[in-house]
């Protein structure tokens, strides 16, 4: 490559350049403007996204789970409690 | 007595060339730099370190079969390093601040006119034959202005490989500079009353536009720019990651000990670059001074967009958030940060920083591909 052939290179080169990366930015800004009102008008109605995201499924088996467990909890406080009546009962006699 | 002087004749002091000396000395300056002056260190670090064990003579760590050579061929010959690195960049990004004022994707645009006015100069000074540039090399250099290291690395070492160690130390060195480089071009562009500008709070981003933002830039650059897609497609990925909130494991170990154990190995591989022929060269002078002039014509050109902004927009915009559009994440941000509170106490920045800061690290990663497919065919 010549000389004078390297400088019109490199100034085409920028030219092309800045050009480029402000048209695809100026289509970022426009598309990303649209997509923030579209989503905007779109949670107006269904509501916004959990900040710590969609729930995992996981979510289903463990509220199962605590359903067994707060039988078995609720087995035990009666269990005590009526002991604790029994007792009172026995005492006041 | 012939065991002897065999083993004379392998020990370092009689194999030592000078240019070996001078490189081991300038590794120990990374280390000195990077360990006293806290200079970039996670990256500092492991590069000066390279850069000794590749001058060590005889043993050969960055020639063919070398360790460091393998690192290099393995790492940053086929891009994979940058790139990983990249989608961990993604993965820590927020683009909230970006969202809630798109606007400020221009001050990262403007910002990238360091790349291309450096690749200009570099040019310039290979006419008047100073320096024995090609375009490749000279494209090589002005990436340097796009304060983004992996981004920096990635184009080297598809254009011009041979000078990649000197780039690679240029840029992070550069980039650790931030805070020294920018302050006085941000006040001679700056009036007192445009740096107390107050802007206007953010608005709150929803999640869904997070999700869908990486998504939306990612169909962009697949329709305009297919050449910048291994960038910015990894970071695309690494941003959905974070923001899906559905793969919290992945985005953990993108972010944390992924990109930590690729960063040792890249900079370790950049050492290896540092040997005494390609680096102890008057190029890498010209390279070290084209980079900082890159870096001060992209804080220049995005002050400058980001006073035009003011004129245009009916919010107003502080001028000192435009230096920030060089990528130099989160630097540069900071330093718009302190700039603004040196001239007004309450006036905080940082937020409104954060959105031409990231759009930065987009514009170098676009001027990257531009970069790419002009020059290598």
């Amino acid at each position: 490559m010549t000389a004078s052939n390297l400088m019109s290179e490199g100034l085409n080169l920028m030219l092309v350049g800045m050009g480029f990366v402000f048209i695809f930015l100026t289509l970022l800004v426009i598309a990303t403007s649209l997509m923030s009102k579209i989503i905007t008008r779109y949670e107006r109605d269904v509501g916004t996204l959990p900040e710590e995201g969609i729930p995992a499924p996981t979510a289903v088996i463990s509220q199962a789970m605590s359903k067994t467990q707060h039988a078995n909890d609720d087995k035990n406080l009666i269990t005590v409690l009526s002991a604790a009546i029994h007792k009172f009962r026995s005492r006041h006699k | 007595m012939d065991k002897l002087i065999h083993l004379w004749e392998v020990t370092g002091i009689n194999q030592m060339t000078p240019g070996q000396g001078v490189m081991i000395l300038i590794g120990m300056l990374l280390l000195y730099l990077a360990i006293k002056k806290n200079f970039e260190p996670l990256l500092l670090v492991p590069i000066g370190f390279g850069g000794v064990l590749a001058n060590i003579p005889g043993a050969g760590l960055a020639e063919a079969g070398g360790i460091l050579h393998i690192f290099y061929t393995v790492g940053i010959e086929s891009g994979a390093f940058p790139l990983i690195i990249f989608m961990g960049v993604g993965a820590m990004t927020d683009f909230g601040p970006l969202l809630a004022n798109p606007k400020t994707l221009f001050l990262g645009a403007a910002a990238q006119f360091g790349i291309f006015a450096t690749l200009m100069g570099a040019v310039v000074l290979s006419y008047f034959g100073i320096f024995d540039f090609s375009l490749a090399d000279a494209a090589a250099i002005g990436i340097i202005g796009g304060a983004d290291g992996p981004t920096s690395i990635y184009v080297a070492s598809k254009l011009a490989p041979e000078l990649l160690g000197a780039i690679a130390v240029a840029s992070y060195s550069y980039m650790a500079l931030v805070p020294l480089i920018q302050p006085p071009i941000m006040r001679a562009l700056t009036t007192d009353a445009e740096r107390k500008i107050k802007m206007v709070q953010q608005r709150h981003v929803s999640q869904r536009e997070k999700i869908v933002f990486p998504l939306l830039l990612l169909i962009l650059v697949a329709f305009l720019l297919p050449d910048a897609a291994p960038l910015l497609g990894m970071f695309c990925f690494g941003n959905l990651m974070k923001e899906c909130a559905v793969v919290d494991r992945l985005s953990n170990t993108t972010q944390n000990s992924l990109i930590n154990t690729v960063t040792i190995f890249l900079g370790l591989a950049v050492g290896s670059k540092l040997s005494a022929e390609s680096f102890l060269d008057m190029a890498t002078l010209g390279i070290l001074v084209l980079g900082m002039i890159a870096f001060g014509i992209g804080t220049a050109s995005g002050v400058l967009m980001a006073k035009l902004l003011n004129k245009l927009v009916k919010a107003p915009i502080n001028p000192l958030i435009g230096s920030a559009g060089v990528s130099a994440v989160p630097m540069a941000a900071r330093v718009s940060n302190k700039l603004g509170l040196e001239s007004d106490p309450h006036n905080f920045l940082l937020m409104h920083a954060m959105g031409p800061n990231v759009a930065g690290v987009i514009g170098s990663a676009v001027a990257a591909g531009i970069l790419i497919n002009y020059v290598g065919v």
